[in-house]
């Protein structure tokens, strides 16, 4: 499968983004296959410090319950900018996150397709601020759930 | 030593590491998260008001602080054959290139259910003022046939 480059530029599309007003919860957001790289997981492990052989070591991990190397579980903060366009209202700049929750079922592996399933499921304006909350599911390629997990955002206004 | 479900109770503390922050980290974390949003990147951006709120110059992502502290709960679990499987995390402050970080654990119960053993976690996260920029609560499973390694 062939990805396309990750646009960094989060100004570069701003205008196609959905702003509060425009944002339906319940209407799914466009999300897109992505096949996660082991290079993909060690980088993410790096940019928190993660050292556990089971997200490196292949021997490790093969010798480990898990019988192969996996992400860390929070890889969902890579898979939901990973899996999600560049017309995305997450990433409108200036876009704050107010709270996440997230359970977790079995590991992404390095080599799995990750599709997401998403939405906003709720907006709300509290104390002048713009929320939307947004709920979201990982699989990997065999339709098995890797996490869920819902959080608040704050919209720039 | 290695944890058991047995062994724990109420009160028992989880020490997670420290994090220094600064404007590489961060970056990093851009390149890690592909969360590239101008908070963490703009310092001219950051110097505009948000709603009611000026944060002066780039601040750290949050889901840092969530990375850090689910590091923290998989060491902790993973050698005694238990599984973190749900972290839940709001931001109490903003955290800054210069400032100090680390998560904590504290034991708040166990719980058995019909067909597993759970113990209940109140996360915290503080900088080098001891002020808490962060907090929360997380589950980890320990499965009865659980095998420490």
């Amino acid at each position: 499968m062939l990805q396309q480059a990750f646009e960094t530029d989060f100004w570069k599309d701003a205008n196609l983004r959905k702003v509060w007003d425009d944002i339906m919860p319940g209407v799914a957001r466009k999300t897109l296959p992505y096949v996660l790289t082991r290079q993909a997981i060690e980088l993410y492990c790096r940019s928190v410090g993660e050292t556990n052989p089971l997200y490196f070591n292949e021997d490790y991990a093969l010798a480990s319950r898990y019988g192969g190397l996996i992400a860390p579980p929070s890889i969902h903060i890579l898979l939901m900018f990973a899996c999600t366009p560049a017309d995305d209202w997450m990433r409108t700049p200036g876009t704050v996150n107010a709270g996440q929750s997230w359970s977790y079922n079995i590991p992404a592996r390095p080599g799995d397709t990750i599709t997401l399933q998403a939405r906003a499921l709720d907006k709300f304006i509290r104390r002048e601020r713009l929320f939307v909350v947004h709920d979201n599911v990982f699989f990997n390629q065999h339709g098995e759930v890797i996490c869920s997990g819902r959080g608040h955002t704050i919209r720039p206004k | 030593m290695t944890t058991s479900f047995d062994m724990l109770a109420a009160g028992d503390e989880i020490d997670g590491p420290e994090f220094a922050v600064s404007r590489e980290s961060i970056r990093l974390f851009c390149d890690g998260s592909l969360d590239y949003n101008p908070l963490h990147l703009d310092d001219d951006y950051m110097k505009g008001n948000f709603g009611k709120t000026n944060f002066g110059g780039i601040i750290m992502h949050g889901m840092n602080n969530f990375g850090l502290i689910s590091r923290m709960l998989t060491d902790w679990a993973d050698p005694a054959g238990a599984v973190h499987r749900r972290l839940e995390t709001r931001w109490l402050k903003p955290v800054r290139p210069g400032d100090t970080i680390r998560p904590q654990g504290i034991i708040t119960s166990k719980q058995t259910t019909e067909r597993s053993r759970w113990v209940i976690i109140e996360v915290l996260v503080r900088n080098q003022h001891g002020e808490n920029i962060a907090s929360g609560e997380a589950m980890v499973e320990f499965p009865h046939e659980a095998q420490p390694r």
